[in-house]
C-alpha cells in the first residue's frame, strides 16, 4: 500500500499529438511499493502518459519526479523506469534465459550474480526448464512471464505495464494478473497498471485512477472510487446505468434495477433482448424516453418486446458530464 | 510530441549525400549546358537535330516494344509463381529472377551467343539469325533482363490480393472468373504495369545492347547512347547535357508513374500475410500458366548455357579453353591497360565498398522512415532521384562536378563507387522495405526502458530482426556493383577497368571469344552471389 513517501510525483503533466492535446493537467504520486491502476476506454491517452513516464514520449508541459528527482528531461535508459507493453516484445534472437539477463549484463553486473537473479525470477514465474528455450517456442502466458521476469531483473524502481494481459486468453488472464500482482507486491517494486478492463483494474489496484476526455477524473481506493463515481460519465465507465431522475443525475448499477409489478409507478421501458449469463439472466432494456439501459438479475425476465417498469433501491448522485 | 531530433541523426547523412553526389552535380550540369547553348531556343536546336531525334525515335521504340513484350511474356509466369504453391515454387521464383542480377553485358554476349554470326542456336536454325543483330537482339536482350522484373512485380501483385476476400466472393456466388476481376485482377495487373514502366525506363534507356547489337553505326542508339556519343565522341558536352536534360523531362513522367503503382502495390493489404493457394492441375489455365513459365526459363537457361559453352567450347581460332588463357594473357593486359586479375579486383573492390555504402545509406534511410513516417514520402522522392537518372547522367553529372576536385587519376575510383551506390540505392530501398516493416517499436522502447542506449535498442531489438533483410539488400547492391558498366565505362581510366568495362573492350574489338570468357567469369561471381541470396529464402525485391 500506498506509504508516505512518493517515489513518483507527476505534476500537470500535458501531452499533445501534432497539437491536438491528448491528455491534459494530469497530477498524482505513487508511493513506495503501490500498485496504481488507471482505469480508461480506448484512445484516452493511457498510453501516452505511460510512454510520458518512460521517456519515450515528451510531454508538452508539467513535470516528473521520481524519487525527488526531475526526470521529466531524461532519456528512458537513465531514468530507472521499465515500461511492459501488451506486445511481450521479447528479443526473438535470445533464449529466455538471455532475455531475462539483458538488464544486469547491459548494466555489466558480475556474471554470478546475473545467473543468480534470473534463477530466482526464473524460479518465481515459474519458468524452470525454459531456460533455453526461444521466445518461438512459448506460449502467450509464458512470453508474458518471461517479459515480466526480464523487467524485475532491470531492478526498476518502477514498473508501467501497458495492458499486458489483452491480448491473453479469458482463463490464463485471471492467473497471470493475480501472479503478476503477488510478484510485484513480493518485490516491493511500484507499479504503474493501465487498462481499459474496469474488473481487472479494480481488482488490482491499490489505488485506481479514472483516466477520459483528456484528464484523470477520480483516484482513490478502488472501493471508493467505484462506491462514488461523482459524474455520469465516470459511472458509465464503471458500468452504471445512468439515469435522469427529478433529483437530477444519478447512477444505477445493472445488479440493482428490479422488475416492478405493471400496475407500479416505475420507470417504462421495452425490453430488447434477454438470455441468460451464467447463473444470471441479463436484459437489455430501452426507456420509454430512449435511453439504453442494463440489467442483471437471478428472477425469471421478460420476453423481447415486452414493455415493463423498473425500479431500485440504491443508487449514486452523479454531477453532469 | 515526439522527440524532434528522433530520425533526424539517420536521415541528415543521406540527404547530404543524395544532394551532393546527384542533385547538385545534375543541376549545375544542366544550368551551366543550357547557358552555352543560349537558353530554350538552344534546348530545341539540340533536341531537334536530326541524330538526337533519331535516338529519342529509338529509345521510345525500343523501350515500349521491351515493356509490351516483357509484360505479355512475364505476367502468366508472375501469375503462376505469385498466386500458387506447388513443389520447388520457390526455388522457381529464384531461378527465374536470374537474369535480373546479371550484368548487362553478360546478357547481350548471350544473345551473341545464342542468335549471333556463329550463335548456338542460329548456327542449328538459320531463321532465328533475325534475333542475332539490328532492333531484334536488342529486344531480345532487354526481354532477358527484364522479363524477371516484371514477372517479379506481378507476383507481389499477386501475393496482395487477399485470401479472405476471394473465399468471400466464391461463398457468396462468384465463379473464378468474378474472384479475378473483382480481387486478383487488380493487383497483378497494378504489378505488371509497374514491370512494364521499369521495363520501358531501362529498355529506352538501355547503353550496352544498342553499341554492341546494331553494328558499328548509330543508328539503333538510344538517348542514353547518344548522349555518351555526344560528350566522348563528338566532344560536344553541352550538347550532351542538353539532351540529357531532355531524356530526363521524357522520363520524368513514367518514373513518377512506376513510382505511384509501386506505392499501390506495397499498399495491398494482404500483402504481408498472403498465402499462396494450392495449384489445381485439373485446371487447363494451371497447364498453360506452368508451360509459359517452363519456356521463359529455358530461355534463360539456354542464355545462361550458352555463354558458360562459349567460354570452354573451340571458337575460331581458339581452342578449348583457349579463351580463358587469352583473358588472362599478356596481349590482352596490354590492350586492356590493365590484366584481366587487376580488372577482377577492381570490380570486387568497388561493388564491396558501394555495396557497404548503399547498404549503409539505405538502411540510414529506411530507419529514418521507420523512426518518422511523416517524412517518408519526402524521403521517398528524394531517394528515388537516382532512378530518374540514368547511368551515363548521373556520370556524366558526376565527372563534370567531381572532376576538378578527384581529377582524372586513380582517385576516380571514389567517383566510381558513390555512383554505383546511388543507382543501387532505389533497389536495395525496396527491398529493405519488408524487413523495416517488420521492426517492433515494443521491442525497441522495451530496450531503451530497461537501461540501453537509443544505438543499443537498435544493436539490440532491431538489428537482429533486419539482418537477414540487410544481406540480402548488400549481396543484391554488391551483384548490381559486379555488372555496372555504363557509368563505370565513363568515369573510369585504364588503370582501373573493371571487368565489365573490359568485356566491352574486349567485345568492340570483336575479341568474342575472349569477352565470353570475361563474361564467363562475371556470369559465375554473379550466380555465386544469387545463390547465396537464395540460400535460406532471402527475397529480393523492386
Amino acid at each position: 500500500m500506498s506509504s508516505s513517501r512518493s517515489l513518483l510525483e507527476v505534476r500537470n503533466l500535458s501531452a499533445a499529438w501534432d497539437g491536438v492535446p491528448v491528455f491534459q493537467d494530469v497530477s498524482f504520486d505513487i508511493g513506495e511499493g503501490e500498485f496504481l491502476v488507471l482505469l480508461g476506454p480506448n484512445g484516452c491517452g493511457k498510453t501516452t502518459l505511460l510512454r510520458c513516464l518512460a521517456g519515450l514520449e515528451r510531454p508538452t508541459e508539467g513535470s516528473i519526479l521520481l524519487d525527488g528527482r526531475d526526470v521529466t528531461r531524461l532519456p528512458p535508459h537513465e531514468r530507472g523506469i521499465a515500461l511492459m507493453f501488451q506486445d511481450p516484445a521479447l528479443f526473438p534472437h535470445r533464449s529466455v534465459y538471455e532475455n531475462i539477463a539483458y538488464a544486469p549484463l547491459l548494466k555489466r553486473r558480475p556474471t554470478a550474480e546475473v545467473k543468480e537473479e534470473v534463477g530466482r525470477l526464473v524460479t518465481l514465474l515459474h519458468l524452470s526448464g525454459f531456460e533455453d528455450r526461444r521466445p518461438d517456442q512459448l506460449s502467450g502466458g509464458e512470453l508474458q512471464r518471461v517479459a515480466l521476469a526480464r523487467t524485475l531483473a532491470a531492478r526498476p524502481r518502477l514498473v508501467l505495464l501497458d495492458e499486458p494481459f489483452a491480448s491473453i486468453d479469458v482463463e490464463l488472464k485471471a492467473e497471470l494478473r493475480s501472479e503478476f500482482r503477488q510478484v510485484l507486491r513480493a518485490s516491493g517494486t511500484s507499479a504503474i497498471h493501465v487498462t481499459h478492463d474496469r474488473e481487472e483494474g479494480l481488482f488490482l489496484g491499490d489505488r485506481v485512477g479514472l483516466l477520459f476526455d483528456g484528464g484523470l477524473h477520480a483516484l482513490g481506493r478502488p472501493s471508493d472510487v467505484f462506491g462514488s463515481p461523482g459524474t455520469a460519465r465516470a459511472a458509465r465507465f464503471l458500468g452504471y446505468n445512468v439515469l435522469a431522475g427529478p433529483a437530477g443525475l444519478v447512477g444505477v448499477l445493472p445488479t440493482d434495477l428490479q422488475l416492478l409489478p405493471s400496475a407500479a409507478d416505475g420507470l417504462g421501458a421495452t425490453v430488447l433482448i434477454a438470455g441468460p449469463v451464467g447463473r444470471e439472466n441479463q436484459v437489455v432494456l430501452r426507456t420509454d424516453d430512449g435511453q439504453r439501459l442494463e440489467m442483471r438479475t437471478t428472477g425469471s425476465v421478460p420476453l423481447p418486446g415486452a414493455h415493463v417498469r423498473l425500479g431500485w433501491e440504491r443508487s449514486v448522485r452523479l454531477a453532469p458530464d | 510530441m515526439r522527440f524532434r531530433s528522433e530520425g533526424f541523426a539517420f536521415l541528415l547523412p543521406v540527404v547530404a549525400f543524395v544532394a551532393l553526389f546527384a542533385l547538385l552535380p545534375v543541376a549545375i550540369l544542366f544550368a551551366n549546358a543550357l547557358a552555352q547553348v543560349g537558353g530554350a531556343s538552344g534546348f530545341v536546336a539540340v533536341v531537334s537535330a536530326s541524330r538526337n531525334l533519331r535516338s529519342l525515335d529509338n529509345s521510345l521504340e525500343q523501350g515500349a516494344l521491351s515493356a509490351a513484350l516483357a509484360v505479355g511474356l512475364g505476367y502468366p509466369a508472375g501469375v503462376f509463381v505469385g498466386r500458387y504453391s506447388f513443389r520447388g515454387r520457390s526455388l522457381l521464383r529464384s531461378l527465374l529472377l536470374v537474369p535480373f542480377l546479371l550484368p548487362s553485358l553478360v546478357v547481350v554476349l548471350g544473345v551473341l551467343d545464342l542468335f549471333g554470326p556463329s550463335g548456338v542456336v542460329s548456327s542449328a536454325l538459320p531463321a532465328t539469325a533475325w534475333f542475332g543483330s539490328g532492333i531484334p537482339a536488342i529486344i531480345a536482350a532487354n526481354l532477358f533482363f527484364n522479363v524477371p522484373i516484371v514477372l517479379l512485380l506481378t507476383a507481389t501483385g499477386c501475393e496482395g490480393a487477399s485470401v479472405e476476400l476471394e473465399e468471400t466472393v466464391a461463398t457468396l456466388g462468384g465463379p473464378p472468373s468474378r474472384a479475378y476481376r473483382e480481387v486478383w485482377a487488380r493487383p497483378t495487373w497494378v504489378g505488371a504495369a509497374a514491370g512494364g514502366l521499369l521495363t520501358f525506363l531501362f529498355s529506352a534507356l538501355s547503353f550496352a545492347p544498342p553499341l554492341l547489337l546494331c553494328g558499328a553505326s548509330a543508328r539503333c542508339y538510344t538517348l542514353e547512347a547518344q548522349v555518351y556519343a555526344l560528350d566522348q565522341t563528338f566532344l560536344d558536352p553541352n550538347a550532351a547535357a542538353v539532351l540529357a536534360l531532355a531524356m530526363v523531362l521524357l522520363l520524368l513522367l513514367p518514373t513518377a508513374v512506376y513510382l505511384a503503382l509501386v506505392s499501390r502495390l506495397r499498399a495491398n493489404p494482404g500483402r504481408r500475410s498472403a498465402s499462396p493457394r494450392p495449384i489445381d492441375w485439373r485446371a487447363p489455365a494451371c497447364w498453360a500458366l506452368a508451360l509459359e513459365t517452363t519456356l521463359v526459363l529455358l530461355a534463360e537457361g539456354a542464355l545462361l548455357a550458352a555463354v558458360l559453352y562459349r567460354t570452354v567450347a573451340p571458337t575460331g581460332h581458339y581452342g578449348a579453353g583457349a579463351a580463358w588463357a587469352a583473358l588472362f594473357s599478356s596481349s590482352t593486359t596490354d590492350h586492356l591497360g590493365v590484366s584481366a586479375l587487376g580488372a577482377l579486383g577492381n570490380t570486387l573492390f568497388f561493388a564491396v565498398v558501394a555495396a557497404l555504402l548503399a547498404l549503409l545509406l539505405s538502411v540510414a534511410s529506411g530507419y529514418a522512415v521507420v523512426r518518422r513516417p511523416d517524412r517518408a514520402v519526402a524521403l521517398g522522392l528524394l531517394l528515388f532521384v537516382p532512378l530518374l537518372l540514368s547511368p551515363v547522367v548521373l556520370a556524366f553529372a558526376l565527372s563534370s562536378f567531381w572532376r576538378p576536385f578527384v581529377g582524372t587519376g586513380t582517385n576516380v575510383w571514389t567517383l566510381v563507387i558513390v555512383s554505383q551506390a546511388i543507382l543501387a540505392l532505389p533497389f536495395a530501398l525496396q527491398s529493405l522495405e519488408i524487413p523495416l516493416a517488420g521492426l517492433s517499436a515494443a521491442a525497441r522502447d522495451t530496450a531503451r526502458t530497461l537501461g540501453a542506449t537509443s544505438f543499443g535498442a537498435f544493436l539490440d531489438a532491431d538489428l537482429p530482426r533486419v539482418r537477414d533483410g540487410l544481406v540480402t539488400v548488400g549481396l543484391f547492391a554488391f551483384a548490381f556493383g559486379l555488372g555496372e558498366f555504363t557509368a563505370t565505362n565513363f568515369l573510369v581510366p585504364p588503370q582501373l577497368t573493371t571487368l565489365p568495362v573490359a568485356l566491352y573492350a574486349l567485345s568492340e574489338v570483336r575479341l568474342f571469344p575472349v569477352a565470353d570468357a570475361a563474361a564467363g567469369l562475371l556470369l559465375l561471381l554473379s550466380l555465386a552471389v544469387f545463390a547465396v541470396i537464395t540460400v535460406g529464402g532471402r527475397r529480393v525485391e523492386l
